[in-house]
């Protein structure tokens, strides 16, 4: 059974004095008294900052706080609140807004359970267009703060503790690049928040604007403090309105408060933001391929070094970061580096937002400590697959990253593990792949997406992955030649090595992961002309059996007429004028047609 | 002179208080989902429904927009947060579920647990 309660203990060091062990002790045995065992969810977490209330308590659904807690209390709320379920006023500790660093969780305790909100810890709670609720969760708090107490080094340095890595994809240490923009002389600098969100099927970007646009605007108030920036570009991609909307009525109503614009706050700060639209192209994510973009050259990439933080925008030194990036860094600065490096792993510090897709019951957008597994993903929060399907891959890093087979689901998610696993972390799409899904078309979807998006000037990109394109469409048509797996390894390979730019240098990965672990489809597809998924196309057929009973379902909607028959009658599909859009194979009721 | 952050505070008394003012301790507390994904479900529609009750006289209820919390599969999202009571949210909720909620979540504090997303 799933949990309906999620309760979460305070580990700090004061709780623990306070008597936090003993409260978890007591809690633990109330729980069996009561038989709840398996209904909550016990979860610790670093201190919550609550430290003169201690042993704290946090209850879900509801995020109710209580505090100063003892044996009899840990009686009283089990007994009231998870067996009666009333809150009891006198143990509750006012929430004072502190940090949302816990979801308020409403019903769905068995999706956000497991989740730990940090980039996202506004998104669903408060009305992204009015500052006033961004302002009452602390908002700006962090600016003020850095302003008042802390020097512009200071901030990298904090930065710099904190572990964060850079969230687009590549997981390049935050506080370095920090560290080597704020060493630069040259002036003006400039900071950018790269917002050209490009893989199918991820929307973490989108939803992080859409949900608190200020928290990006603060992000990048403070990292233009921190490396001595006086301008701002977020570049965001035109198709995008409503979060376009937003961040610009967050940057108009941050402007009125005086968050942006001259002497921010009445200090000697200035900084200002503007906003750049991008035509989508997938190799503007690429960070010289925007910076040439927003100057209004063509949006290709150059060979680095000189890296932007020298040689950035109209030749100054930029700092350019990541949607979901600018996000921590106000949380950062609140709740401090020594907090955020408690939650995360060795090399990866934090959370990292995903977007759950494909075959699994709760698609949606999810924010998990680093380190969960991919297990905890798709099974605790995603539910599964939907219908008791097998699971067959988890794609993770979109069209840069690769496919994963169940015998990698215990990977814990960090940059290093993933990559150990053959995939990336990339950005954060994750697309869960049923028994119904062919791996070679997969990988020939995501290849199919690089080559269209391939800017065209490295000759690796271009050519390479045309032919690529090309063995891979030819093995799902069911004409692959014997060598053509190895000819797509070293092409593949190469490729890797010779691009340019990121897209290039990771377009092959899709397909060279699904070789290393399905390689069995490749072959079968080549050798026997066989799709075990039946997905495609050109290696599938439909036939109706002698069970038909002529009801004249599949003929009305085939839609291209390929099937004939009398009412009453066995019917016949005509296999040259048939499609294999498998409509037929879906209406009929009578189980009548079959894929073969 | 004020420092940078004792202005932030400030802003921040000032910003609940124009929360408060606009009603935020009403007795129910209504927030329904409007990121693109959202939208794209139908929940212009069903922000419209509560609009229209309120203008229609339905008191003591503050309702307010509020971006994607990433519950895709169940969207348009609902929650209704009444005073003394565990949060209730909402998924797939259409027009017709909108006035549902209202005639006997909001109006009766009758929890309409078939929606509830668990």
């Amino acid at each position: 059974m799933a949990a309906k309660y999620v309760i979460t203990l305070c580990d700090g060091t004061k709780c623990i004095n306070n008597g936090a062990h003993r409260v978890r002790a007591a809690l633990d045995e109330q729980l069996r008294a009561h038989g709840l065992t398996d209904q909550v969810r016990i979860n610790l977490s670093g201190c919550l900052g609550m430290c003169e209330k201690g042993p704290i308590m946090v209850v879900n659904p509801g995020y109710v706080i209580y505090g100063g807690l003892d044996e009899s209390d840990v009686e009283r709320i089990v007994t009231e609140h998870l067996v009666g379920g009333k809150l009891i006023g006198d143990l509750e500790v006012e929430q004072d807004h502190l940090y949302n660093r816990f979801y308020r969780i409403f019903g769905d305790v068995g999706f956000f359970g497991k989740q730990m909100r940090i980039a996202l810890r506004n998104c669903g709670i408060i009305n992204p267009e009015n500052i006033d609720d961004y302002l009452s969760l602390r908002g700006y708090e962090a600016l003020g703060k850095a302003l008042t107490e802390m020097s512009p080094a200071d901030i990298v340095a904090e930065v710099q503790r904190s572990g964060l890595r850079g969230r687009g994809g590549a997981g390049f240490p935050t506080g370095l690049k920090w560290k080597l923009t704020a060493a630069e002389k040259a002036t003006p600098k400039y900071v950018i928040c790269n917002a050209d969100e490009g893989d199918p099927g991820a929307f973490m970007d989108r939803s992080a604007i859409e949900g608190d646009p200020h928290t990006v605007v603060e992000g990048m108030a403070l990292g233009a403090y921190a490396v001595g920036a006086e301008r701002g570009v977020v570049y965001i991609r035109a198709e995008y309105p409503l979060a376009i909307k937003r961040i610009t009525k967050a940057i108009e109503d941050a402007r009125a408060h005086g968050f942006l614009g001259e002497r921010i706050l009445g200090s000697d700060f200035n900084f200002d933001i503007e906003i750049r639209l991008g035509a989508g192209a997938f190799v503007c994510g690429e960070e010289t391929a925007l910076i040439h973009s927003i100057e209004g050259a063509r949006g290709m990439p150059r060979p680095r070094p000189p890296y932007p933080s020298v040689q950035g925008l109209f030749g100054k030194p930029t700092l350019i970061n990541n949607v979901e990036t600018w996000a921590n860094i106000p949380v950062i600065i609140m709740d401090g580096a020594t907090w955020f490096s408690t939650v995360g792993t060795e090399t990866s510090k934090g959370t990292k937002v995903f977007a759950l897709a494909g075959k699994v019951v709760n698609t949606g957008l999810v924010e998990v400590p680093m380190g969960t597994t991919l297990r905890e993903i798709i099974y605790d929060i995603g539910g599964g697959l939907p219908g008791g399907r097998k699971f067959k891959a988890v794609q993770t890093g979109g069209p840069s990253g690769g496919c994963l087979p169940e015998r990698c689901l215990d990977t814990p998610i960090d940059y290093e593990s993933l990559a150990k696993a053959g995939s990336i972390m990339g950005s954060g799409g994750m697309i869960v792949i049923d028994e119904d899904s062919c791996m070679v078309d997969i990988a020939r979807f995501f290849l199919e997406f690089t080559q269209n998006e391939s800017c065209g000037k490295c000759t690796p990109c271009r050519e390479g992955t045309k032919r690529m394109l090309e063995i891979l469409t030819r093995i799902t048509e069911g004409k692959g030649r014997a060598g053509d797996i190895e000819k797509l390894q070293r092409l593949g390979e190469t490729i890797k090595k010779a691009s340019l730019c990121g897209l290039g240098q990771s377009a092959p990965n899709p397909v060279l992961s699904t070789i290393e672990n399905f390689r069995e489809e490749y072959e079968e597809h080549i050798e026997q002309g066989k799709c075990r998924a039946g997905a495609c196309k050109a290696l599938i057929r439909f036939e109706i059996l002698q069970t038909c009973k002529g009801c004249g379902v599949c003929r009305k909607v085939c839609p291209v007429g390929a099937i004939t028959g009398q009412a009453k009658h066995l019917h016949v599909i005509d296999q040259d004028k048939c499609v294999r859009c498998g409509l037929c194979f879906e209406k009929c009721k009578f189980d009548a047609i079959v894929k073969v | 002179m004020t420092t940078p952050l004792e202005l932030v505070r400030k802003k921040r008394t000032e910003a609940v208080g124009r929360i408060v003012s606009k009603g935020y301790l009403a007795s129910a507390r209504v927030y329904v989902g409007m990121a693109t994904c959202e939208i794209a479900a139908g929940s212009k529609d069903v922000m419209a429904v509560f609009q229209k009750a309120m203008d229609e006289g339905l008191a003591n209820v503050y309702l307010s927009q509020k971006g994607c919390a990433g519950r895709c599969n169940l969207e348009p999202t609902v929650e209704v947060i009444m005073t003394g009571k565990n949060p209730v949210k909402y998924g797939k909720v259409t027009p017709r579920r909108a006035e549902a909620i209202i005639e006997r979540h909001i109006k009766n504090g009758q929890v309409i647990d078939e929606w509830v997303i668990d």
